[in-house]
Order: structure tokens, then sequence, then C-alpha cells
């Protein structure tokens, strides 16, 4: 039936008999005006021109309305009789009709492909430009901690005989340390790659809250054994649509931050609240905040924690990495200082 | 002397095969390895180990096949080792009978409480000597399966008589992830609804009944996108 539909000799049958069978109705009800009745088939002509694309339905269609109005309409009826008086300009002048109303048709249809055609382009350019800082940033946040593991792994090799096994056991940690973050930061690209390419968009199945969050948190802390946050969700059952892994990796980001990087005296705090449309996530630490100038471009990935004490921990492809999977999946996210620290906000569409 | 456990750990990448024979090794368990798929059936066949560690990702097949294969004479505790954001993959590794599942990268100690864990569940009579195998209990939760009670601290919590089977069937798995698909049809029968809404509602509501903090548990973990997994006895 939609195959039928797009037939573009269908369109032009099925607006032809439409107007064939007004004119009847009209030719019946109103017998002494026909100038209605060319008027409907001229209508009929600029339906079927601008359904249709090319010249040939529209000019079919001009014949065969003059045809049917010489035919059907005008005495004599049921004969054709092309020496009536001006006939011939009716015939030309509902030709022109169509010819005018196909180019002009055709021109608007280009223009709109060439429009779209130009957007797909920018569009394109954009996430490629996105791409490419991306990579740019995790090739030099990857040298690091793998600079410090070769170099650990190698004075061990080299050293085993005179170091001591407290120093062998303080490189050991630290290989360790760095292999962990280097996972994390792989599982975060990973992530990434989950999300579709066409339109940013994510698979999401309905989730419940606490159990992405719990989840989260349990996975930070099997990392980081000594991580210290309280988390509170609502007692109602919360089930909101989402890619659950990739939600996870955000609150991981953010946690870990709040944790970490922030220098909190206190333990953080996930606090999970919802309003109408949304659920809002919002991750409060009590360190030292963030620099102001930073603030608005937080989540380009252009954000490095140097200024910070530990300069290694590249926070900036983690936030951008939260800010696009966030996006992708509807929500918005934000950061601002409080009295006493840094506190990140995100929130996911209920629907 | 008590005979050795075998273990069959079938794995590709030749750095884990070797850390991970090591430390089993060292806890005294019988290590053969395959790295390759067909080279682990034939094992199998002819070794018939008491535990299959098998990775999926295989150079000569796809490492799924093997468990229905195993499946056709055995119940020896196949537990699969995968990429954690495969959750389609564990899922499909679990339905064909796999015992349980760990993600990569795992701790040592993780995987050693693993192989304990289907080791106890694949054959009760040797390992649980002594057991009292009447009541699960974990920190201060203790389930008595006679009484069909379940108290914390001493104190009973009243479950629904759904709850109680959710709570049971996992608890009686202690240690082993159970599917949304394996818990639905052993709670609510063979035709229950696909859709696992039901569960998860249910679920939220024991949890708010056992746990001090529901979004930080300590007896029911959720596996998202597979399933749940009860905390170990720790009698």
């Amino acid at each position: 039936m939609k195959k039928l539909l797009t037939n573009h000799w269908f369109i032009t049958f099925i607006t032809l008999t439409a107007a064939t069978i007004l004119a009847f109705v009209f030719f019946y009800l109103v017998p002494q005006n026909s100038a209605n009745i060319a008027l409907l088939y001229i209508l009929a002509l600029l339906v079927v021109t601008l359904r249709t694309t090319g010249y040939r339905y529209g000019i079919f269609a001009a014949l065969f309305s003059v045809i049917c109005i010489n035919f059907l309409f005008t005495y004599p009826y049921f004969h054709l009789n092309f020496t009536l008086t001006g006939y011939p300009i009716t015939f030309i002048g509902m030709l022109a009709i169509t010819l005018i109303t196909a180019t002009t048709a055709a021109r608007l249809k280009k223009q709109a492909a060439i429009i779209a055609e130009r957007e797909k382009t920018i569009k394109e350019a954009e996430r490629e430009k996105i791409r490419a800082n991306l990579l740019r940033a995790v090739s030099h946040d990857l040298r690091t901690p793998l600079t410090s593991i070769i170099g650990a792994s190698s004075s061990f090799l080299e050293g085993e005989d005179y170091l001591s096994e407290e120093e062998k056991r303080e490189l050991i940690t630290n290989i360790n340390n760095d292999s962990n973050w280097l996972l994390n930061m792989v599982e975060n690209l990973l992530s990434v790659t989950r999300i579709q390419e066409d339109g940013q968009k994510v698979k999401k199945s309905p989730e419940v809250v606490e159990e992405v969050v719990s989840e989260a948190a349990g996975r930070l802390k099997k990392r980081l054994p000594d991580a210290q946050f309280n988390i509170h969700v609502p007692l109602e059952f919360l089930m909101v649509p989402m890619d659950a892994i990739l939600i996870e990796q955000v609150l991981i980001n953010l946690l870990e931050n709040a944790v970490i990087h922030s220098g909190s005296d206190r333990p953080a705090e996930l606090g999970i609240t919802e309003n109408e449309e949304t659920i809002i996530f919002e991750i409060k630490d009590y360190g030292r905040g963030l620099d102001d100038s930073q603030l608005d471009n937080l989540f380009l990935g252009t954000y490095s924690a140097s200024e910070t004490s530990d300069g290694h921990k590249g926070m900036g492809i983690g936030l951008s990495i939260c800010r696009t999977i966030v996006e992708a999946h509807g929500g918005q996210i934000s950061a601002r200082n409080h009295e006493h620290g840094a506190v990140f906000t995100f929130t996911l569409p209920k629907t | 002397m008590q005979k050795k456990i075998t273990i069959l750990f079938i794995e590709d990448e030749k750095n884990i095969l070797t850390f991970v024979s090591t430390i089993l090794k060292k806890h005294n368990y019988k290590v053969l390895t395959a790295s390759t798929g067909a080279e682990g059936i034939q094992l199998i066949n002819s070794n018939c180990p008491d535990l299959i560690l098998l990775d999926l990702g295989l150079p000569d097949m796809d490492g799924q096949l093997i468990i229905p294969t195993v499946r056709e004479w055995t119940n020896c505790p196949i537990i699969v080792i995968s990429a954690r954001t495969n959750e389609r993959e564990k899922v499909k590794a679990l339905d064909y009978g796999a015992d349980d599942y760990i993600t990569k990268p795992f701790g040592t100690s993780e995987l050693l409480a693993r192989i304990r864990t289907s080791l106890r569940h694949s054959s009760p009579l040797d390992t649980d000597a002594g057991r009292n195998t009447h009541t699960y209990q974990c920190h201060e939760l203790v389930l008595d399966f006679h009484k069909r009670t379940l108290a914390i601290k001493g104190n009973l919590v009243h479950l629904t008589p759904v709850e109680y089977k959710i709570v049971a069937y996992l608890a009686q798995n202690s240690g082993k992830v159970i599917t949304y698909s394996a818990l639905l049809k052993n709670v609510w029968g063979p035709y229950a609804d696909e859709d696992n809404k039901i569960l998860r509602v249910n679920m939220a509501n024991i949890r708010r009944k056992i746990e001090e903090n529901p979004a930080q548990p300590q007896y029911i973990f959720t596996e998202v996108g597979v399933g749940y997994r009860m905390n170990e006895d720790d009698r």
C-alpha cells in the first residue's frame, strides 16, 4: 500500500479521477458556469506537479484535463471538438501552468536537498573535530601512566639485587595504581563507542536507579577501597530508561573526581531527586572547588587539572565523556561551586 | 591424601594463562590449560576436569559454543571470563548453561572465591559436610529454609510469599549470579512474563526491608543487565 502511494502514476491517476468526479458534481449543481470545472482541473494539475517529480506526469495530466473538459463538459457532450473558439488557448494555458509549477517544484526540492547536504557536512566536521580533540587529549593522558609503569617495572628488573623489599613493594604498588587508572580510562573510551555514530543516540532500557547507582559505587570501591562517599536515594521506586553501563561510567567519573581529585576533607555526597520530567543526580564534594575561569569549558575536554595537586590524572577527558553520555541520553550536565566545594549535577529524562 | 581438584583453563592470551595457572597451582589445584577451543574440548573429553574456566574470545571458535557441547554430558561447573561491557554475552553464556562469570580484569581473590562457590554448588556432599544447610547466614541476616523466615539482628522481617521465594532462591545459590529470566521462571513459573519489571519492583521492596541503605547493599547485589547475586554464606 505504501509503495502504491509513492508511485507517481498512481498519484496522478487518483488526483485526476478525484477532479473528474468533483467536476461532475459541479456540472450538475451549477450547469451554467463551466469556469469552475477548468479551475478544478487546474487545482488537480498543481497537486500532481507538486507531488511528483519530472515533467511527464504534469504534461499527461494537462492533456488529460483538456480532453476531459472538451469531451465531458463542453457542448457537444461526449464529442471531441477542438474547433471551439479559444480552445487552443485553454490548452496552452494549462500546459504553461503545468510547466511553470513543475519547474518551481523541482527547484525547491533541489534547494532543500542542498541545504540538508550542507547541514550534514557541517555536523560531520564538528564531530570529527570533537573526535580529534579527544584523541589528542587521550594520547597525552595515556602516556604519563605508561611512562611511570615502564619506569617502575624496569627499575624493579634492573635493581632486583640491591632494592630493599620495601622499595620493591612501592614500585609494584605504583604499577598497580597506574594500570588501574589506565583501565578506567580505557573503559571510559570504550563506553563512548557504545554511543551510536548516527545522531549520537544510545540504546536505552528501563533500569532501576538505585541498582545502577549501587553497582557504580561498588565498582569504584573495588578500585579505590578508601573512597569515602554517602549515597541518598529516594524511597520511591524509580525506573528510568538509560544505558546503564554508560550512566555508571558517568557516576564513577564524577564520584572519583569528588573523592580523589577535589581534595575533599569529608565524604562526598551523591544525592538523587526527581521532579516531574527528570531525575536529578547531584555529586557534592567538600574540597577546594572549581576555578571560576575554567567553569565554562569544564566539559569540553580541555580542562587540565594541572594546577591542582595531581597533574597526571586527566580529569578533562572523564568530564567530556560524561557530557557526551548525558547529552546522548537527552539530559544535561553542569557544575558550580557551593560554599565548601564543588557540585556536579546531571539530569536524565524520565521518558 | 585427598585427590587434587582439576581445573581446566581455556584462554588464548599467554600472559593471563601463565598468571592464573600460577595462582591456581599455589592454591593446590591441578591446572590444565588449552589455548584453543578445539584443544579445550579435547581436554574436557579426555580428562573430565572438576571445573572449567572459559574465556569467550578464542582464536578458532566462538567460546559460547563450547558450553552447550559440554552440557550435553556433564554438569561440571563452567565459569565464563568476559569483558565488562558485554552484558548480552554474559546472559547468553548463562542461558547456555554456564554457572557463573567473572569480568575482566579480575583480582586473584575474586577468582578464587568464584571457583570455591561454583565447586561448592556443584558438589554439596563433598564440601558442605558439617554445614547446616537448613539456614543461610551472612553478616546479620539469617534465613531459615524450614521455617521460611528471615531475620536481621534477630528481628523477624516480614516478607510477602513472592519476596520470600526470591530471597530463598538467591540464598540457595548464594555467591552465584542468577539471571532475571532464571529468577522469573523459578518464582513465577515457566509461563512467567518476559518483562522483568515485576521482579525488579519486588527486589526494590526486598532491599528496603533488608538493607540499611538500598543504594549500598550488603546482601543482594545487582549485576546490571544480567541479574542478581546474593552475598556468600559467611560461615
